[in-house]
């Protein structure tokens, strides 16, 4: 039987397999797969890698995350408090930069895998690899060093920061965030992560003005990223749209894999991407949680539709929230297997 | 002293809307400063530049102006910080639009969006109250009802605060209950509401947004009393 790699690997080699890859980001649906409250189930790194392997069997899909939620990086820079939902994905509580005089104090740890916040993610990682190692793409989810002061401080004081700020502060946060990035990319490529998903919505033109993209987020995105190369690397901006940057991070960049957001244009985002790189069409899986099953199908049908256009094409999902009903994910993955067939 | 309508005061909105929509808080302090200087009151100031070149930036925002969402909080801060100023020298208080108060959802720790409207909504003489984050819905309801205002404006950037038993809904359920419905309407926004168009409808909001600027639009018609 044909895994998730094997279709992965064709699709990255511009060759039909069997079907269009599909990657799915059921997170917080792990929870409830085993019974166990959000807090409990993202205490354990055992849980999540048990919940990432149960559903992607159940469902069929073709990766599994590593991820937790996106606060761990700000735990990994000494955030103490995490708010917990039961219906929702935890937030960031206690921020580390209080104020400005406390970025000079921000302490990035020289080894982020000794970290007693990462040890649980490690422990998730190595089951994952055991369990499902060179079958199915394990992703891991990696903040932009322009984005991860918003994990730091939260967007309002970082908006200050970057654009009226001191510019000695802001560059030396940056710093800071982008030296972390290049650790915690370093470590999940050691624990075996295959697709690494470089997330930075300052690299959108939705979020920062177009000069700002050039002058600022692109130094800062070849700084995060040239040291390690760039295998592997998905280019997201958090749902933002990225059509716009597309051409500006092949140039200068070199990334090979552009996950992009439902508001952009699909096919003018595969046409921006091109037929040498992987492109992955991204469903707006918030209405799933009331479209009907109709309304479902007719929206992966002609996403698929313009994506099967491309010798290298994925289709994937947003943040799909716990409230989607189970039904309807079926319903997506069942017309995304039908009308992804080659 | 300028007019209404004379050059003067004709070239300091046209160079304060420009300032602005370039976000460069520098130049727009600087009109406004030089037009102080040259005798232009800051009542005139505020009605015939701020809330004029507010209103256009709306415009332009919601028609076709493709802003990114660091320039509609770097233009609301700019409007909002040139009316602290200008309100300071005013020579009497000044009549107030209306009164709006503003929160995230409960559960919800995202800041940046409620900032932006209340900046917009500030620079268009709306008195706003901003009750921070993780707001309980008998807070919202309390405290509009205290302060006569005429909007609650709830901001959920996830899904599970814009749609969740604690968030819009259960501000409609009390607004309902204690019979003001008619009085106070309830306004949302935040991502999960761009996404998905329909939602204000489920969560029972009696309007959204589809960003900070966009929303002192729809604020402001509720204010003088249209039916949206």
């Amino acid at each position: 039987m044909i895994t998730g790699m094997e279709r992965l690997l064709a699709a990255v080699n511009g060759k039909k397999s069997d079907r269009v890859p599909v990657f799915c980001n059921l997170f917080d649906q792990g929870a409830l797969e085993l019974g166990v409250s959000l807090e409990e189930y993202y205490q354990r790194g055992d849980l999540v890698a048990e919940a990432q392997i149960k559903m992607r069997a159940r469902y069929g899909y073709d990766n599994v995350w590593s991820l937790f939620y996106v606060g761990k990086e700000a735990e990994l820079m000494g955030c103490k408090e995490i708010l917990f939902a039961k219906d929702g994905p935890p937030n960031v509580k206690d921020f580390v930069v209080k104020e400005f005089g406390d970025i000079e104090k921000l302490v990035i740890p020289d080894d982020i895998t000794a970290h007693p916040a990462f040890e649980e993610q490690a422990k998730c990682l190595k089951i994952l690899k055991q369990e499902l190692g060179g079958r199915y793409p394990i992703c891991a989810y990696l903040t932009g060093s322009m984005t991860l002061p918003v994990l730091l401080m939260g967007m309002e004081k970082w908006m200050e920061l970057l654009f009226w700020g001191p510019p000695e502060l802001k560059n030396l946060l940056l710093e800071k965030t982008s030296d972390f990035f290049r650790k915690e990319i370093a470590a999940f490529r050691s624990l075996g992560a295959d697709i690494l998903l470089y997330s930075n919505p300052y690299g959108s033109m939705d979020v920062i003005p177009e000069n700002f993209f050039h002058q600022e987020s692109m130094v800062w995105m070849k700084r995060d990223l040239e040291p390690g190369g760039m295998a592997g690397v998905v280019y997201y901006c958090g749902m933002a749209r990225l059509n716009g940057a597309i051409p500006s991070v092949i140039k200068e960049l070199g990334i090979g894999t552009y996950y992009l957001s439902p508001f952009d244009d699909l096919a003018q985002g595969l046409e921006l991407v091109g037929p040498q790189r992987l492109s992955c069409g991204v469903i707006n899986d918030i209405p799933l949680i009331d479209w009907s099953k109709e309304e479902i199908r007719s929206e992966v049908k002609r996403m698929m539709e313009i994506g099967r256009r491309s010798p290298r094409f994925l289709f994937g999902t947003g943040v799909m929230p716990l409230y989607i009903p189970q039904e309807n994910i079926l319903t997506m993955l069942e017309a995304a297997y039908e009308y992804g067939r080659f | 002293m300028a007019t209404n309508g004379s050059p003067e005061i004709v070239g300091v909105t046209e160079a304060f809307y420009q300032a602005v929509f370039d976000t460069d808080r520098n130049r727009a302090f600087a009109v406004v400063q030089q037009a102080l200087d040259q005798g232009i009151s800051a009542e005139e100031l505020v009605f015939s530049a701020v809330i004029p070149s507010m209103d256009r930036m709306i415009k332009a925002v919601s028609e076709d102006f493709n802003a990114s969402l660091a320039q509609h909080f770097m233009t609301a801060q700019i409007a909002s910080q040139v009316t602290d100023l200008l309100l300071s020298k005013f020579s009497q208080k000044p009549a107030v639009l209306g009164r709006v108060v503003i929160g995230t959802a409960f559960g919800d720790l995202h800041t940046l969006g409620k900032r932006i409207v209340i900046g917009c909504l500030k620079s268009l003489m709306v008195e706003v109250t901003d009750l921070g984050v993780n707001v309980s819905p008998e807070k919202f309801v309390d405290e509009a009802q205290a302060r006569g205002a005429g909007v609650i404006a709830i901001s959920a950037m996830m899904v599970h605060t814009a749609r969740g038993e604690q968030g819009a809904l259960a501000v409609r359920e009390l607004l309902a209950q204690r019979g003001v419905e008619d009085r106070i309407k309830l306004v949302v926004g935040g991502a999960p509401f761009r996404f998905d168009p329909e939602l204000y409808k489920v969560v029972r909001a009696d309007a959204w947004a589809d960003d900070g600027i966009s929303a002192g639009r729809v604020i402001t018609r509720f204010l003088q009393g249209e039916v949206l």
